[in-house]
């Protein structure tokens, strides 16, 4: 049990990578709390303490702070994303895209830094398309460059004191890589040739990024901090110009 | 926590070293078998499933038979380490033909060597990982220290390309960059020529690199194998192509404001 009486607040946690996430730390021995903007998930764990939250919103997160309390580990997971170019995006997408993506994870950093204790962790969800652009997804990708921004500023400014690192996933087996492929002419296409890409050969899955986070929760990452990292299966690490692919 | 690479078989290359040794320790302590290889024999005795043997990564037969014996032993290999290295503390003008060889033959060769030979055991094994040793000097220079930034930059980019090569042979390449580690080698560097220059003690100079970092310490052998540990066992396995920085948060920052 790495992460034994350690306390975690992971938001995000209704579905997805933030669900995974939620149980590895629980497998892990850590106490959890999870929150979203709806109500708690049926089949979300009940070992977890689940606050209906918008972390957009300054005054909800501080009262979440108040609620929750001393935290050993922060995960600012919550996310969403508006899959449009900069043409087509209005200014409704600006404040849902950069409300949740970029001023919720400021806004828990904020309300968290002083609660967490000394050798604490922040993780932030940033993306590997905060370093390099998927198509038609403009907010969503600047959106997770401000994610990898602030994370080093953490990192450089309380690392005395805490670590904060971000993981990038790459194309995760979520809603959020259905809707995605949902959006192209053929979609069944789309997913073959996205996976071709992949030199390990599969779509990553939640939990390949919840035991990322549970090790840079761990003590085991005393060492790591101001880090993006990047788990795509080594997508990103090929040139996206392939022969013989198109 | 134990067992996390219980069963498996590691070939270490500077396995005898500040940050190799680190690394056959904790992979025996999680249940792997450990071949320490090294030009060297280590100063400790190795503790148990960990077995020493000389290897010259530079010198292609002697790796070829490493891995020919390793194979007559083992059905598959699983872990690949090469965290051989060696650092020449000088700038261009300043380093020789033989020096600039000697550092490429070493830490990029010798990665392209072990790989090479270990490639048809790695490919027997249920999820295989070659862990390579990149530095964060690949990324942003250290002053005097031009053939093994060279060096470390050349293996960033082999490790890249293997994880395109091999991903669909089932077989990870990442690469570790470490900033400043507190090893043999490390304080070779603060007591090397050039050092502790400008009136300044080893113990000033050693702390005001310190200081530097946002954590206010260098980091441990320990530090690293844990990480090497992560990406050895199967909790990494969706992680390939990749460069971990483990420095502390040295390169978060955008200038070394503080020295």
């Amino acid at each position: 049990m790495r992460l034994a009486s350690k306390s975690a607040l992971v938001t995000g946690g209704r579905q997805g990578i933030g669900r995974g996430i939620v149980e590895a730390f629980l497998r892990e021995g850590a106490t959890v709390t999870t929150c979203g903007r709806g109500d708690k998930p049926d089949e979300l764990s009940d070992a977890c303490d689940w606050h209906r939250i918008d972390v957009a919103d300054p005054e909800q997160v501080t009262q979440l702070a108040e609620a929750v309390g001393p935290l050993d580990i922060l995960v600012n997971n919550a996310g969403v994303q508006v899959e449009k170019t900069v043409m087509d995006s209005t200014d409704a997408d600006w404040d849902l895209v950069m409300g949740v993506n970029a001023r919720g994870v400021f806004n828990c950093c904020r309300a968290f830094l002083p609660l967490l204790r000394e050798g604490g962790s922040i993780i932030n969800i940033g993306s590997i398309s905060g370093k390099v652009a998927d198509p038609e997804m403009a907010l969503y990708n600047a959106s997770k460059a401000f994610v990898h921004g602030l994370t080093r500023s953490i990192a450089v400014d309380h690392g005395a004191r805490i670590r904060c690192n971000a993981i990038c996933p790459g194309w995760i087996e979520t809603g959020m890589l259905d809707a995605g492929f949902a959006l192209a002419d053929e979609p069944e296409v789309a997913r073959e040739e996205a996976l071709k890409r992949h030199p390990v050969g599969r779509f990553g899955k939640p939990d390949d990024i919840a035991e990322m986070a549970v090790w840079l929760a761990s003590d085991a990452a005393g060492f790591a901090n101001g880090q993006l990292f990047t788990i795509d299966g080594g997508l990103t690490a090929a040139s996206p110009l392939q022969p013989g692919l198109s | 926590m134990s067992g996390r690479i219980e069963g498996k078989t590691a070939f270490v290359t500077g396995g005898a070293g500040g940050i190799g040794w680190a690394i056959c320790r904790r992979f025996a302590a999680e249940g792997a078998r450990v071949i320490c290889a090294d030009i060297t024999a280590p100063g400790d005795f190795p503790p148990e499933g960990v077995e020493h043997r000389s290897l010259d990564i530079a010198d292609e037969s002697a790796v070829q038979s490493a891995f020919a014996r390793l194979g007559a032993e083992r059905d598959s290999l699983d872990i690949l380490v090469n965290a051989a290295g060696i650092e020449i503390e000088k700038t261009v003008e300043d380093t020789t033909l033989e020096e600039w060889n000697r550092s490429f033959a070493v830490n990029v060769t010798g990665t392209f060597l072990t790989s090479k030979f270990s490639l048809p055991l790695l490919r027997k094994s249920e999820g295989a990982s070659i862990i390579n040793f990149g530095s964060y000097d690949g990324f942003i220079a250290d002053p005097g220290l031009a053939a093994y930034c060279a060096t470390k930059g050349a293996v960033h980019a082999l490790t890249r390309a293997m994880a395109c090569d091999h991903g669909p042979e089932g077989i990870r390449v990442n690469a570790i960059c470490p900033g400043y580690v507190d090893t043999p080698m490390l304080q070779s560097f603060f007591t090397g020529e050039g050092s502790g220059g400008d009136g300044k003690s080893i113990d000033d100079l050693q702390q005001a690199v310190r200081d530097v970092h946002p954590m206010r310490r260098y980091g441990t052998p320990d530090d690293v194998a844990n990480l090497v540990l992560w990406l050895a066992s199967d909790e990494a396995r969706y992680a390939s192509g990749q460069l971990w920085v483990l420095d502390g948060g040295l390169s978060a920052q955008v200038q070394q404001m503080r020295l």
